[in-house]
């Protein structure tokens, strides 16, 4: 396919749609598709049909809308006024065919006005919830593969590579390094035997993250386009997409996003009539969590064992096979097409001084509103769980939140008004990490939840070096005798020295940051062990009447 | 814990049929091999596909697995073992992983746990002896938002209760 019969096949869709009196989307995402959406779409369909109306209803399986909690749902766009329906069931098909031509119904209408939709701002997920992520042709009709021709035919490889750098778009897999710095590394990297690898990690296993899996679900494309033109940046031939084998949901829509990719020509050999080619494969994982480590990822796609090895060299420069590999997360990929075709120039205007653009955050635990969001970076906490998140439930009081899964912290709430960007949640003792956001209550106890990381970091270590196999069951063992209460002081001592062992001396990411639970906790929360600890009262009164419950330190 | 290794004395159970067939072998070598630069690279994927077509990973199958790949049946075992989601030993016919992430674990997985041990009368990581259902925990299922959740075989149940979790094993059974 040339670029000018893409052009030709996004008009067709464009008018398609546009010819629709109402257009019905069903979310047909993993939450909703758990509550029987598929079969509520189907019902849909044949409630239009009988009533004769199918010629200007179009109802569509779409990818997820965010607020997973509210379920299954329903939105309906007619002539520019858009209505959004919750909790839809079976039995109410028939009345929601009926309102087409009437008024909104009461008792499901979900007020697209409510904060959490109306104070987001969407780049990434903005096709989530608004195509159906099992069609190309829809992702083409809303300008989809247009910042892939434009690369292709209006860009040099150092053009694009110039225009991420500018963008000011960091990795958000976690760490934040600054993505058109590691593409450049690759583009200069000479290719060994002709090769050079793109790698989506798609790997996303912190307890609490659920973006990568949605974006995968919902508009995979997106990802697949990313992918291409970061290959054509660096000069890549061929990529690989890392994906957890328990996102049974995820993989089906890639392989079929893939297939469809290759037909029209946009993935494959000469893409769009030119002279580059780009070859995609899935890989899956097989449940260890340690393969999101990049080193660790390209030992298990070269048939290993999943383990990491020491940086430098980094991937950037010697990858899969010795190869310069271009490694970056889902949310990464997702931005790129965005940029491309949008510029440089909008993309720096989102967001802060050193951190750009928006970030997806998952909201779970004791919030109102369970599901994704995205805003942008510089978004001050106390917006996201208070007004975005709808506050905490049944008139409970908000204690911490924990930000970054196993790798990163809890952040108390004298933090509310901090602004959300990789600096500011690093100095809180946190990482920004992949996104996730559990939201704690009175109720929970920090050192449950320190307890409850170093467990999955335990299970979760490769065991190849000494300090993350032993450290972290050593620590573990610590926090188990002082949850039972049978710890002293001297074990908190000891917990304390073995932090700053393990996160000094083990080989990955896993065990340098496996301690980091256990640190912000007893940064904010201290007295929550210490009143544990069979000889901890004195160190409780010593701390003065003062340090409250509230967690100050 | 992937790094725990287990004295293993049993001797290996074979069978005449080979688990690599023929047909297999020519779609790997068509499909998987050509698209990496040494053979060993094809681990995971044949491992996969093996695991697809007959459930598990006998040892016998590991190893004519080794002799496909072209390394030794040492190697390909170390790879094999290291991974949790490669069953080397005979699962169900439905897996049941429940998610055991810390949002899950806010909102009462324990409970779908110890209902689904009652009701089972099995234990986690355990198989009922009518080969019907394996029993595991999973690491984060990615469904935070409406938690306890649980993947049977590929199909995801969220918002789940101990009512809700009979009615589900009941339209499996």
């Amino acid at each position: 396919m040339t670029p000018e019969e893409l052009g030709k096949l996004a008009a067709k869709e464009q008018k398609a749609r546009s010819a629709c009196k109402h257009r019905v989307n069903v979310c047909c995402a993993a939450g909703c598709a758990s509550m029987n959406s598929d079969k509520i779409k189907d019902d849909l369909q044949s409630a239009i049909k009988e009533k004769g109306i199918a010629d200007q209803v179009q109802v569509r399986s779409v990818g997820c809308m965010g607020l997973c909690a509210a379920g299954p749902l329903v939105s309906i766009e007619s002539e520019g006024k858009s209505v959004m329906y919750k909790g839809v069931t079976d039995g109410d098909v028939s009345e929601v065919v009926e309102s087409l031509e009437g008024k909104p119904i009461e008792r499901l209408n979900l007020p697209t006005d409510m904060p959490f939709f109306a104070r987001q701002e969407k780049i990434v997920l903005e096709n989530c919830g608004v195509i159906d992520p099992e069609r190309i042709e829809d992702y083409i009709a809303v300008g989809g593969y247009a910042a892939l021709i434009k690369a292709l035919t209006e860009m040099t490889p150092a053009g694009v590579v110039g225009e991420i750098t500018r963008s000011g778009l960091r990795g958000r897999g976690g760490a934040g390094y600054p993505t058109g710095l590691k593409w450049g590394t690759v583009a200069k990297s000479p290719a060994r035997e002709g090769r050079k690898y793109i790698v989506c990690n798609a790997d996303e296993g912190d307890p609490g993250a659920f973006m990568d899996r949605s974006v995968l679900e919902s508009d995979p494309h997106r990802v697949l386009e990313g992918m291409a033109i970061a290959a054509y940046a660096v000069g890549a031939t061929h990529g690989f997409l890392y994906v957890r084998a328990e996102y049974p949901l995820a993989i089906k829509r890639l392989k079929r996003a893939i297939s469809q990719a290759q037909k029209i020509g946009v993935l494959g050999a000469n893409i769009l009539s030119t002279t580059f080619s780009f070859n995609l494969e899935i890989r899956l994982g097989a449940g260890a969590f340690v393969c999101g480590e990049e080193t660790a990822l390209i030992a298990s796609i070269e048939g290993n064992r999943g383990q990491p090895r020491p940086r430098p060299p980094y991937p950037a420069e010697f990858g899969l096979w010795g190869c310069p590999t271009l490694i970056n997360n889902v949310e990464t990929f997702a931005n790129i097409a965005p940029i491309v075709d949008r510029g440089f120039r909008w993309f720096a205007s989102i967001g802060t001084d050193k951190s750009k653009g928006t970030k997806v955050f998952a909201l779970a635990g004791k919030i109102e509103n369970t599901g994704l969001v995205e805003v942008p970076m510089g978004i001050k906490l106390r917006d996201i769980i208070e007004d975005i998140g709808g506050g905490i439930p049944d008139g409970g009081k908000f204690k911490a939140v924990q930000t970054g899964g196993p790798s990163g912290g809890c952040i108390p709430k004298q933090y509310m008004d901090m602004p959300i960007d990789y600096e500011s949640v690093k100095e809180a003792g946190s990482i920004m990490g992949s996104g996730g956001m559990i939201v704690m209550d009175e109720s929970s106890s920090m050192v449950d939840v320190a307890k409850y990381f170093m467990e999955f970091c335990k299970s979760e270590s490769c065991g190849k070096c000494v300090p993350c196999r032993v450290g972290t069951a050593q620590m573990y063992d610590l926090l188990e005798k002082i949850h039972k209460g049978e710890g002293a002081s001297d074990d908190l001592a000891m917990l304390e020295s073995l932090c700053e062992l393990v996160s000094q001396t083990s080989l990955c990411g896993l065990g340098q940051t496996a301690p980091n639970p256990v640190l912000s906790t007893l940064r904010y929360f201290r007295h929550e062990y210490l009143e544990l600890l069979r000889d901890g009262q004195k160190e409780l009164a010593a701390a003065g009447a003062d340090k409250g419950k509230d967690g100050a330190v | 814990m992937a790094w725990i290794t287990k004295n293993s004395v049993a001797p290996i159970e074979r069978r005449n049929e080979p688990y690599l067939s023929d047909e297999l072998k020519r779609k790997l070598t068509d499909e998987v091999l050509t698209r990496y630069p040494t053979r060993r690279a094809a681990t995971m994927p044949v491992l996969h596909a093996l695991q697809e077509e007959h459930g598990w990973l006998p040892a016998q199958a590991i190893e004519e697995a080794a002799a496909f790949l072209e390394v030794s049946s040492a190697e390909t075992m170390d790879t094999a073992s290291f991974y949790e989601e490669y069953w080397l030993k005979p699962k169900g016919k439905y897996v049941i992983w429940v998610c055991q992430s810390l949002s899950c674990e806010l909102l009462g997985h324990q409970r779908l746990i110890d209902a689904l041990r009652n009701k089972l009368g099995i234990e986690v990581g355990e198989t009922t002896p009518d080969g019907k259902f394996t029993l595991v925990t999973a690491e984060c299922l990615g469904s935070c938002g409406s938690g306890p959740c649980a993947l049977f075989n590929e199909k995801l149940h969220e918002n789940l209760t101990v009512e809700n979790l009979d009615r589900i094993l009941d339209s499996l059974a």
